[in-house]
């Protein structure tokens, strides 16, 4: 019957992906290497773990996710793997070599390591004009992400979604590589997935799924060699199909997209660009059109420029001084310079050191001969400073210490050779932040996120507000689940954070932190009671959906909170949902009389008008006076223009001359803005009218 | 909500008479979206394929605010002229026409489809 030799197959397979285990353990054994083998297990099973979740996630998004872990795992496990390889080989030429006794005294001088950090992966795209302004034809989505490889480490980028909106493909995650040699190969790749596909199971057949998941072992362990030719690490000869053939899983799978290796030479404290070898072509579903190109600020720290090489007790003295004037220092050789201390607890209590001698490329360092007296010969350390020339005269108090110091020159000098610009200075390398654990974002990079976190903008705390209701609405609608991840962004309190909103749990007193920019409305605070009564008088008046937040105003009345926690008002009563009684028409009427018609009681800028019971806040803090609230309004324009610039242009599309709370920019200007402002596709345009 | 798709929804008629500011006829809100536009960009909108035109700002005590406009609502139509299938300028234009001084919006709001939902039929009180 087809469908046992189908498992079978399938059984076989297992078999041949057990003994190659068997076989790497034994290797990891003999090598007396737990490390890897251990790496490995945990790889294993984290491959493991994303197989299972990819069969049993039904959303796209989590199942992208899963699937970009699974590619992650099996390309570390194939790094092990050749690592280990790697390692077998070198064992077994070692015992060659010691057995054929040529070999030479081992006198190879190795650099120092260094750190090595990737950031700011900007990759640009090329859309045809007519797809990417005129917004024609179906929305091609793809799931990119990027693996970065150095030596025995990858680690994966966050995936990003892209489609013909997006003008580059950013990754903002900053990877850092810690024990890199100066001869580092950062191997970046680019691996993207079609996100449009139904990949979901769920409507295959058992038979078919199982047929086709190991008819395609074999194309899967093609793949594979081909995505292990290119790699740093040596292949593994002919065996490469068996060794470890990648489990098929129905789903999304990731193909490699594009690729490049960068090195010493393309280190720089700057951005730059680099080329990338595009693999695949317009047929494939994974296609996306690449400018060619990617750009990223690649930054190493070698240990020399960070580390204390070398510290010790010298005697200094600078030459052309009197024979007697001998400093007695404590020196430390780090960077660039030989910082003397006048006492070993100066270095750290970071006191300034007492004078410090460079020690750079252009330095001459040479032994001197031997002091009459001491027997000890002095390093002579010359410098050229502007046109002279300075030499300091260095001595210690036996000759080993001597020797180790000329030591740590050489080897200081040797790495400066090695890691050549990166010695020059100390470039920055930022750590990366603790991720905080994200659902996957469908929009990266939006400007529209970035555009919203600006505070101390009147505009932005309106938006929020705007956007505070539409939670409380949704929160009704779902009664559990994450809100919309836009709603995250004001959580908040880091800028920083605006492309990784997290799950908002505490829906809305989450806005409590948040609020620096909402402080100066405390005087208000005291107005806000009476107020308090007209809204739950009116609660019975106009029940309606949100009528659960109505209620906690009046149970919250008396514990009256200060300011900064008037969301917490809102939060805590779960929803409660009371009968609609009056007609659509009924309530706007209400609410007209409600709203405009008192002497500045509540009045509701901007919200919609079943919920506006829901945001005695906003309203209270702008409604005692009306003068302020046209203030506000006057600041919140003005502001918004000189804001507009920096920003996005014609995102916030509108200006107001001083004095006119409406009025609309001139024609001629408005018409460039709208021009710049839609020839910019990432930008949501909005027209006041 | 993809093209092609017939859209029902609940909607309501706001008629908003503009407010004449100098040579201007001012509305006093904002709008954003258009099927030039980038939806998942929209705040207001619950599908982010929504192309639809929503009304991203209200001038406090404007006219559009007197009318009962708010802030979230989706625009269906001005005057007649459909709205679900425009490009932003195009949207613009049709609400600012000169010649025009009361522009007749179709208007949806989730909270109306929810409060019509809830007041059909059986939900859970608490």
């Amino acid at each position: 019957m087809p469908v046992d030799k189908f498992a079978n197959m399938e059984e076989k397979l297992w078999i041949l992906e057990d003994l190659n285990m068997m076989y790497i353990r034994q290797i990891a054994l003999s090598l007396q290497d737990s490390d890897i083998q251990k790496k490995i297990d945990h790889e294993i099973r984290m491959r493991d773990g994303a197989c299972k979740l990819l069969a049993a996630c039904s959303q796209k998004d989590q199942a992208l996710e899963a699937a970009k872990s699974l590619q992650t795992c099996s390309t570390r496990i194939m790094a092990y793997m050749s690592e280990l390889q790697r390692m077998k080989e070198a064992q077994v030429m070692q015992k060659l070599t010691r057995r054929s006794s040529d070999a030479g005294p081992m006198d190879d001088r190795l650099p120092c390591k260094g750190k090595v950090a990737i950031s700011d992966l900007r990759i640009p795209l090329m859309w045809k004009d007519t797809e990417y302004f005129k917004n024609k034809g179906e929305l091609h989505r793809c799931a990119v992400f990027c693996l970065l490889q150095l030596g025995g480490e990858i680690f994966d980028t966050d995936m990003v979604i892209v489609d013909r909106t997006l003008t580059d493909i950013c990754f903002d995650n900053t990877v850092v590589f810690n024990e890199a040699s100066p001869g580092f190969e950062l191997r970046v790749e680019l691996y993207s997935c079609c996100s449009e596909d139904d990949y979901s199971t769920g409507s295959t057949p058992r038979k078919l799924a199982s047929k086709l998941s190991s008819s395609l072992g074999r194309s899967a362990g093609k793949k594979f060699r081909a995505a292990m030719d290119p790699g740093p690490c040596s292949p593994v000869g002919n065996g490469a199909p068996l060794l470890l053939p990648v489990p098929s899983v129905p789903g999304p799978k990731y193909h490699l997209l594009a690729h490049t290796s960068l090195s010493l030479s393309h280190v720089q404290d700057s951005f730059r660009t680099h080329d990338l070898t595009i693999s695949g072509n317009e047929e494939c579903s994974y296609w996306l059109p690449l400018y060619g190109s990617m750009c990223c600020r690649l930054a190493a720290q070698p240990h020399c420029m960070t580390k204390q090489m070398m510290s010790g007790c010298l005697k200094v003295k600078q030459l052309g001084g009197e024979p007697q004037s001998w400093t007695k220092v404590y020196a430390v050789l780090k960077g660039t310079s030989l910082f003397c201390y006048h006492r070993q607890e100066d270095v750290e209590a970071n006191v300034e050191p007492a004078f410090t001698i460079a020690i750079n490329k252009e330095t001459r360092i040479r032994a001197s001969e031997k002091d009459p007296q001491s027997k000890v010969q002095n390093i002579c350390i010359s410098n050229q400073y502007g046109g002279e020339e300075v030499t300091h005269s260095l001595t210690t108090d036996s000759r080993e210490d001597t020797h180790r110091w000329m030591e740590a020159f050489w080897q200081h000098f040797y790495d400066m050779s090695q890691w050549k610009q990166c010695c020059d200075d100390l470039m920055k390398i930022e750590l990366p932040s603790p991720r905080k654990p994200a659902p996957v974002t469908p929009k990266q990079g939006s400007l529209y996120h970035e555009m919203v976190i600006e505070s101390s903008n009147d505009l932005t705390i309106t938006v929020s507000d705007i956007l505070a209701q539409r939670m409380r609405e949704l929160e009704l609608r779902s009664q559990l689940g994450t809100s919309p991840t836009w709603m995250s962004v004001f959580e908040e309190n880091n800028p920083k954070s605006a492309g990784r909103p997290r799950p908002c749990t505490s829906r809305l007193s989450g806005h409590s932190p948040c609020t620096p920019h909402r402080l100066p409305r405390s005087p208000v605070c005291p107005h806000r009671c009476p107020q308090l009564s007209l809204l739950s008088s009116d609660a019975s008046l106009t029940s309606d959906s949100d009528s659960h937040c109505s209620t906690s105003p009046c149970s919250h009345r008396h514990g009256w909170p200060e300011p900064s926690s008037n969301f917490s008002l809102l939060s805590s009563s779960p929803s409660r949902l009371r009968p609609r009684t009056l007609s659509l028409d009924a309530k706007l009427s209400t609410l007209r009389g409600r709203g405009y018609g008192g002497g500045g009681t509540l009045q509701c800028p901007c919200q919609p008008p079943p919920s506006s019971l829901l945001a005695p806040f906003p309203v209270s803090s702008r409604s005692p006076r009306s003068q302020r609230s046209t203030q506000t309004t006057l600041s919140c324009s003005s502001s918004t223009s000189s804001n507009s610039s920096s920003n996005s242009e014609g995102s916030h599309s509108f200006e107001s001359s001083e004095g006119a709370p409406f009025s609309r920019p001139s024609p001629a200007r408005r018409s460039l803005r709208n021009l710049k402002a839609r020839l910019d596709p990432r930008n949501w345009l909005q027209s006041q009218v | 909500m993809s093209a092609g798709q017939a859209v029902t929804a609940i909607v309501q008629r706001i008629e908003i008479h503009k407010l004449r500011h100098g040579d201007n006829l001012i509305l006093g809100f904002s709008i954003g979206g258009g099927i030039d536009q980038d939806p998942g960009q929209n705040p207001f909108s619950g599908d982010k394929t929504d192309k639809g035109i929503y009304v991203t700002r209200i001038s406090q005590r404007g006219p559009a605010e007197e009318a009962g406009l708010r802030m979230g609502d989706k625009i269906m139509q001005v005057n007649g002229w459909d709205m679900t299938m425009v490009t932003h300028d195009q949207a613009r234009k049709r609400l600012t026409k000169k010649n025009e001084d009361v522009v007749r919006l179709l208007v949806t709001r989730k909270s109306l489809e929810e409060a019509v939902k809830h007041s059909k039929g059986s939900y859970p009180r608490q």
